[in-house]
C-alpha cells in the first residue's frame, strides 16, 4: 500500500498530542504513527526498542536509527515506510532528550497514575498506561471528526453491497470454506500418531508398554499428516469482471478468512497486494480501504504483465512448491499473450497448482476462444467454473472428488 | 572477547579481523542481540552472508557454535530432544533378568542419561563457561509448526520435557536465525527478535571483501571483478549471484592466474556466477547482442572513494 507524505504528516500531527518530554513518550507515539502508517509493531517491541536505547549513543543518528529499526520493523518491504515515517518524526522533535530516567521500571503508584500530563520521569508502566488512555481519547476524537476522503469508487461499491443480504452472505461464506479446505490440503512429511498407521512410532510404542515391564506387546504407529498449504488468490477487478465485483469481493473475502495464510492480489492493468486490507472481520471497511488503494479498479486488462509483476515481485517470497495459485478472471486480456503464456510457464514451475476460476465458463456456449485463455490453458490444472452461489457449492464437490 | 566490555566499534574491528566485513548497522544489531539477549533474526538474498556470521562471531567470542539446519518436516525429535530407545529397553532387559522394581526403572529410563540431546537443547544445557552461539539456519525451510517449538526456546531460554520437567538456560546462547524468505515468517517469532536485512553490498564493500578474503589478488582484477557483479545484479536474471559467488570467482580467477578480465576468461568461468541454464543462456545473449559491453563496463569502472 503506498502512503502519501502527506498521510504520513498528518499521522505525526495527529499523534503529537501523546508526546511527551521523555523518549519513552515520544517512543510510544512513533509506534504509532508507525502502526498507523501500515507497519505491524506490537507494544512489546515499543518497549525493547526503550530498553535498547540504554545500550547505544543515541546522539548518533544512524545508530539510533538502526536500533529503533531492528527493534520496530520485521519485514524488509517496511523498511523504505520506517525509514520515511523516522525521518519526518523525528526531525522536526530532535532527540537530545536523555532516555535513561525515562525508561528505569519502578512499581507505578497510585497517584502517579492519576496525573494526567506525560512526564518524562515516570515509571514505563504509567506511560504506557497514560499513552493508551490518551490513544482512546484520540481514537474518540477521530471518530467524531471523520477525515473526509475522495473514493471514485464509492458508487460502485455501495451498489453491489446494498444488495447482499445476511443470509446470501453467510451462505456464500459457508461454501467458501468448503472449497477453501479443499484447495488447502495436502499431505505432510510431518508424521502423527494414529491407529491404522503406515509405520511403527518407537517413542510411543515404549511409552505405551513400560506397563508390560519393557516387553513389545502392542504396537503404536504413525502416519502422514494432512496438511494445510499456502493459497495465493489473484482477482482480475477489470471492467469485464465488472458484473461479478460483488462476488468476488466475498470471495476473496471469506478464502481469507477461512484460512490460515492466504495471500490476496488484485489486478487490472497493474497487480495491488490488499492481504492487509482484508485481513480484519469488518468487511464494509476492509471494501473501503481495498478502493483508496487499488488504482484502476474496473479499467482495462494486462494479465501478462500483472503476473510479470507478481512473479518478479511477490513469487520468491510467497510461493512454494506447495503454494496453490488461484487466478479469478475471465481471461480477456488486451496486454501481449506472449508475455502472459511465459509468465503462466514461470508460476507453473514455482507453484504447486494453478486453479483458474472463470465466471464466464457457466453459460453453457461459452469455449474459451480468447487470446489470453488459450495461452494460460496448457499451464492450468483445474479450470473451473464460478459465478454465483450454487456454482460455489459445485465447486466445493467438485474439487472434493478431485482431491480425494 | 569479553560480553561485557563490548562496544559497536568493537565488534565491528573484531568482525573485520575474521575478514568479515559488515556495515554499522549490522554491527549495532549484533551489539544489541549480545547485550539484551535477544534473538537476531537475518533476511537477504541468497548468498549474502547470513549463515556467514553467526560462524565469524562464535570464532570473535571464542566459543562454540550449535548449528541446525532447518528442512521440511524437521521436528521436536530432530531439533529438541529424543529419549535413547536402544538404551532404555536394554536397561529395561537387564533389569529383568536382575530382577529389578518396576517402579524404580520405570522413573530412571526418563531421566537425563537417556536423553539424546538434539542442537536446541544442547544449546541451552551448555555449561559454558561462555554461551554458545546457536545458529538456526534457513527458518523458512522448516515447517510452520516447528516455528511453535522455537517461541519458547527464544524468549524464555527453556524447554519443556513432559517426563523431566522443564531445563532453563544457564547461559543465554546468542542466538542467529538466517531465513531465506522463500515464506514470510510467523509475526510471534519476528516479534521475539531483531530484525536486520543484509542487502547486496556496495562496489566500495564488494571491493573490500574481495580484497580481505583474498589479499594476493590484483586490485585492478578485484575493481572488475565487483563492478562486473554491481552490474549484473542490476540486470533482469532469474538467480541474482550474492557475494558468495563473487568469492567463487575470485578464487577461480585466481586459481587459473588470470590479471585481467576479458570475454573469453568471462564465457570460461562465468559457471561462477550463474548457476541456472536460462541466466547463463541469457548472458550469452547480452554479451552477443553488445547490450552488455565487457570493455566499456570496464572502463566506466567507478573510482573507489578511499
Amino acid at each position: 500500500m503506498q502512503i502519501s507524505d502527506e498521510a504520513i504528516l498528518k499521522a505525526v500531527d495527529r499523534f503529537a498530542a501523546i508526546r511527551g518530554k521523555g523518549t519513552l513518550a515520544n517512543l510510544l507515539a512513533f509506534g504509532r504513527v508507525l502502526k498507523e502508517a501500515g507497519v505491524k509493531v506490537g507494544l512489546s517491541q515499543v518497549i525493547d526498542a526503550g530498553r535498547s536505547l540504554e545500550f547505544v549513543d543515541i546522539a548518533r543518528r544512524d545508530d539510533f536509527r538502526s536500533v529503533l529499526r531492528s527493534n520496530l520493523v520485521s519485514d524488509k518491504e517496511e523498511m523504505p515506510l520506517f525509514d520515511r515515517v523516522f525521518d519526518r518524526f523525528w526531525q522536526e522533535h530532535g532527540f537530545e532528550e536523555p532516555p535513561m530516567e525515562s525508561v528505569e521500571m519502578s512499581p507505578p503508584s497510585a497517584e502517579q497514575k492519576s496525573g494526567d500530563s506525560v512526564d518524562a520521569g515516570g515509571s514505563l508502566e504509567e506511560v504506557v498506561a497514560q499513552g493508551a488512555s490518551q490513544e482512546a481519547r484520540l481514537n474518540e476524537e477521530a471518530e467524531r471528526f471523520p477525515v473526509p476522503t475522495y473514493s471514485p469508487d464509492e458508487a460502485l461499491q455501495k451498489k453491489d453491497f446494498s444488495e447482499m443480504g445476511v443470509e446470501e452472505s453467510r451462505a456464500i461464506s459457508r461454501a467458501i470454506l468448503l472449497i477453501a479446505n479443499k484447495i488447502a490440503t495436502q499431505v505432510s512429511r510431518r508424521k502423527k500418531r494414529a491407529t491404522k498407521g503406515e509405520e511403527i512410532d518407537p517413542r510411543w510404542t515404549m511409552r505405551k508398554n513400560i506397563k508390560y515391564g519393557g516387553e513389545i506387546i502392542q504396537l503404536f504407529s504413525r502416519k502422514k499428516r494432512i496438511k494445510k498449504t499456502r493459497v495465493v488468490l489473484l482477482c482480475d477487478v477489470s471492467g469485464s469482471m465488472d458484473c461479478y465485483s460483488r462476488f468476488l469481493i466475498q470471495f476473496m473475502y471469506g478464502l481469507q478468512n477461512e484460512l490460515w495464510g492466504v495471500e490476496t492480489f488484485v489486478f487490472s492493468t497493474s497487480l495491488s497486494r490488499i492481504t492487509h486490507l482484508i485481513r480484519t472481520k469488518d468487511i464494509g471497511n476492509a471494501l473501503e480501504r481495498i478502493s483508496h488503494s487499488v488504482l484502476g479498479w474496473s479499467g482495462g486488462t494486462n494479465i501478462g504483465r500483472s503476473l510479470y509483476a507478481f512473479n518478479r515481485e511477490f513469487a520468491p517470497s510467497l510461493v512454494t512448491h506447495r503454494t496453490v495459485v488461484v487466478i479469478i478472471s475471465d481471461g480477456w486480456d488486451r496486454g501481449d499473450v506472449g508475455l502472459l503464456e511465459r509468465e503462466m510457464k514461470s508460476l507453473k514451475r514455482r507453484c504447486h497448482k494453478i486453479i483458474w476460476l472463470n465466471p464466464l465458463l457457466a453459460s453453457e456456449n461459452y469455449e474459451p476462444l480468447c487470446k489470453g485463455m488459450q495461452a494460460a490453458l496448457p499451464y492450468i490444472n483445474l479450470f473451473l467454473s464460478v459465478h454465483n452461489l450454487n456454482s460455489l457449492i459445485a465447486l466445493g464437490r467438485t474439487l472434493q472428488k478431485m482431491v480425494a | 572477547m569479553n560480553p561485557k566490555k563490548l562496544t559497536i566499534e568493537k565488534i565491528q574491528e573484531a568482525l573485520r579481523e575474521q575478514r568479515y566485513i559488515c556495515d554499522r548497522s549490522l554491527a549495532t544489531v549484533i551489539y544489541l542481540s549480545i547485550t539484551m539477549g535477544k534473538p537476531v533474526l537475518l533476511e537477504g538474498e541468497a548468498g549474502v552472508g547470513k549463515t556467514e556470521i553467526a560462524k565469524v562471531l562464535a570464532e570473535v567470542m571464542e566459543t562454540k557454535l550449535i548449528r541446525l539446519q532447518c528442512y521440511e518436516g524437521l521436528d521436536a525429535s530432530t531439533a529438541l530432544y529424543e529419549w535413547n530407545y536402544p538404551k532404555q529397553m536394554l536397561r529395561i532387559k537387564l533389569e529383568e533378568v536382575r530382577g529389578g522394581d518396576r517402579e524404580v526403572v520405570e522413573t530412571e529410563i526418563f531421566t537425563e542419561e537417556y536423553l539424546v540431546k538434539r542442537p536446541l537443547l544442547e544449546a541451552i544445557q551448555s555449561e559454558g563457561p561462555k554461551p554458545p552461539v546457536l545458529l538456526i539456519d534457513e527458518i523458512d525451510r522448516a515447517d510452520m509448526e516447528f516455528e511453535a517449538f522455537l517461541l519458547e526456546v527464544l524468549s524464555d531460554f527453556q524447554i519443556t520435557i513432559p517426563e523431566i520437567g522443564t531445563i532453563r538456560a544457564k547461559l543465554r546462547p546468542y542466538v542467529f536465525l538466517t531465513s531465506n524468505r522463500t515464506r514470510e515468517i510467523h509475526d510471534a517469532l519476528k516479534r521475539r527478535c531483531l530484525y536486520h536485512w543484509i542487502d547486496y553490498p556496495t562496489f566500495e564493500k564488494e571491493y573490500e571483501i574481495v580484497m580481505t578474503k583474498f589479499p594476493e589478488v590484483r586490485g585492478r582484477l578485484a575493481k572488475q571483478i565487483c563492478s562486473f557483479m554491481q552490474r549484473v545484479r542490476q540486470m533482469n536474471f532469474y538467480k541474482r549471484p550474492g557475494v558468495a559467488e563473487t568469492l567463487d570467482w575470485a578464487s577461480a580467477l585466481i586459481a587459473l592466474n588470470r590479471q585481467e578480465m576479458d570475454e573469453k576468461t568471462l564465457e570460461d568461468t562465468m559457471g561462477c556466477i550463474f548457476k541456472y541454464k536460462e541466466d547463463l543462456h541469457h548472458l550469452r545473449e547480452e554479451l552477443a547482442g553488445k547490450r552488455l559491453v565487457l570493455d566499456q563496463m570496464l572502463k566506466e569502472m567507478p573510482e573507489l572513494s578511499a
